[in-house]
């Protein structure tokens, strides 16, 4: 299965994370829902719904934390029958991005909790200075933003 | 239920000479149930590296026809790394290469019946 | 059958700390409705976890899922809380028998046949007999060969391991065999099988040695129901597999495999 990347600098990181942690999905995105790599996806639809769905987890779940917690919720584990799913936010000199991830048996939460640090510090190290880089997109730029790295990763552009 | 389930176990295991970290670990997850390391060692590092491990070495061998995994060890040049498992936990030893491992191994394999004992009740 | 689950399913449900759970859990497990009748057998053991039938009824749904490691646990623990129970010394000698363990699984079914004249049981003991007897005419391990006989890859550990219960495989990078055989207990080489099964394990241990700053990796070894299996690097990202049986002693087997790695470089690097 591909990795595809709106930005060369985000391949390298995620691609150790993959291997290492064994990950069958993974997906890095703005906050926005705005996707800027992902692996394993087949199509750009299901890449947009898993977009919508891990923003609005973020979002809500930050909210839940401030609410019981005074701070918000950094990240989510769901474990199903077969496969789990870790959802975290990455800080980075760009500011904060959403991952997601899917693995199986072969894989394990602490293994990806490993690599997920790993790899934040891997994005950090490979990220360009802020100015070289288009900034997130604006509210009234979404949409356009959304399809365009959608047609990027799946070769549209 | 005490807060500290597994504390006996552990403390026997990090009494052993040259001894550095013992740990209960969930096999499934590979993150740690409870530990007692030193300053310094991450034992989330530790439980994600050697669950993984034993659960990986637990299936190939089940997989080979070769039953069940009672003890592992591995041994690298920085140290040693000894396993055994009970249900769903992993007892986890992390030791210097000038370890006992002989009295590693037969306190691990002591430890299965309690740990068994004890993780039921904790599950 | 169905009226009899309903019935024994109201009864649960009016009194869930009974003991009916076993009948119960045996008449889905008789139909077939298996992880249903896991279900109901591990509640009803969360309540009564001392219950040996309710261990042996969840070996039993085990062996039906094809889970023969854990029906050899359930009815490990069937035997500590009732020692001589005649469904787990049965199960367990059927457990042996699949696993190729056959001296253990005839002493199993012949402590059943003791407390038990079911014909059954009679005739399992016999046919475990048999293949025991079958298995001691075969020809002996392969590895076994004559003294420098050593053109044929397969044999290139033969004069290194000290008796017949010992094994030793040679893989390249990619979890083929390049030397050596794994004899099973029926005498078929299942070397290709077993190492392609452990030569997965050192990715595993790679990633552990680097992440905790251990170094590259000497020697794994563990000890499983059946065997010990040593493993160590060998040349060209090649890993070395040792399997003795579970009596040889933990030291003898490290020599053992330090032999044997002796050999398998000489061998790769054309001294042999």
């Amino acid at each position: 299965m591909q990795m595809t990347v709106v930005e060369a600098w985000i391949e390298g990181p995620l691609k150790r994370f993959v291997v290492d942690a064994g990950a069958e999905l993974a997906l890095l995105l703005h906050p926005s829902g705005q996707v800027l790599a992902q692996h394993g996806f087949a199509r750009a639809v299901d890449v947009m719904s898993a977009c919508a769905l891990a923003a609005g987890i973020h979002a809500s779940s930050a909210e839940l934390g401030r609410q019981l917690d005074g701070r918000p919720f950094r990240g989510l584990h769901h474990t199903g029958r077969t496969r789990q799913i870790f959802l975290a936010e990455a800080q980075s000199p760009r500011g904060a991005f959403i991952f997601l991830t899917v693995f199986g048996p072969e894989s394990s939460l602490g293994l990806v909790r490993l690599y997920f640090e790993e790899l934040v510090n891997g994005l950090a190290a490979a990220a360009p200075p802020v100015d070289a880089t288009a900034g997130p997109a604006l509210a009234e730029h979404f949409e356009r933003d959304l399809n365009r790295n959608l047609a990027v990763l799946f070769g549209r552009a | 239920m005490s807060a500290r389930p597994f504390a006996a176990i552990l403390d026997s295991l990090t009494r052993q000479r040259w001894v550095t970290a013992a740990l209960v670990v969930s096999e499934r997850d590979g993150i740690v149930v409870e530990s007692n390391l030193q300053i310094g060692q991450s034992g989330d590092r530790v439980a994600a590296l050697a669950g993984s491990l034993y659960r990986k070495a637990r299936l190939s061998a089940r997989a080979a026809g070769l039953g069940a995994v009672s003890f592992m060890q591995l041994e690298a040049p920085g140290g040693r790394i000894c396993a055994v498992g009970g249900g769903d936990l992993v007892l986890v030893v992390v030791a210097e290469p000038a370890v006992n491992v002989g009295l590693v191994r037969v306190e691990l394999l002591r430890a299965v019946g309690e740990l068994l004992a004890v993780g039921g009740e904790v599950a | 059958m169905a009226d009899e689950v309903r019935r024994l399913s109201d009864e649960l449900a009016r009194d869930p700390g009974s003991r009916v759970f076993v009948p119960l859990g045996e008449a889905l497990r008789r139909q077939g409705q298996l992880d249903l009748a896991l279900k109901v057998t591990l509640r009803g053991l969360e309540r009564h976890p001392h219950f040996a039938d309710g261990h042996d009824l969840l070996a039993r749904i085990s062996v039906d899922r094809d889970d023969l490691e854990r029906a050899f646990d359930e009815w490990d623990m069937v035997l500590r809380l009732a020692p001589g129970h005649l469904g787990a010394l049965r199960g367990m000698g059927f457990v042996c028998f699949q696993q190729g363990r056959l001296a253990e699984a005839e002493e199993y079914l012949s402590a059943a046949a003791q407390g038990d004249d079911d014909e059954q049981v009679a005739s399992a003991l016999e046919h475990v007999r048999a293949a025991r007897r079958e298995v001691a005419e075969l020809p002996r391990d392969p590895s076994r060969l004559p003294a420098g006989t050593t053109h044929d890859p397969r044999y290139l550990f033969a004069d290194v391991l000290s008796d017949a219960e010992q094994t030793a495989l040679l893989l390249d990078r990619d979890g083929l065999v390049l030397a050596g055989a794994y004899v099973a207990w029926d005498g078929r080489d299942v070397g290709q099988e077993v190492g392609a099964e452990l030569s997965g394990v050192t990715d595993a241990a790679r990633r552990a040695t680097r992440h905790l700053a251990l170094g590259e990796w000497t020697s794994i070894v563990f000890e499983t129901e059946v065997a010990v299996v040593a493993m160590t690097p060998s040349t060209n990202d090649g890993l070395l597999v040792l399997a003795t049986s579970r009596a040889t002693p933990l030291g003898l087997v490290r020599r053992l495999l330090d032999r044997c790695a002796e050999r398998a470089r000489r061998w790769q690097g054309g001294r042999i």
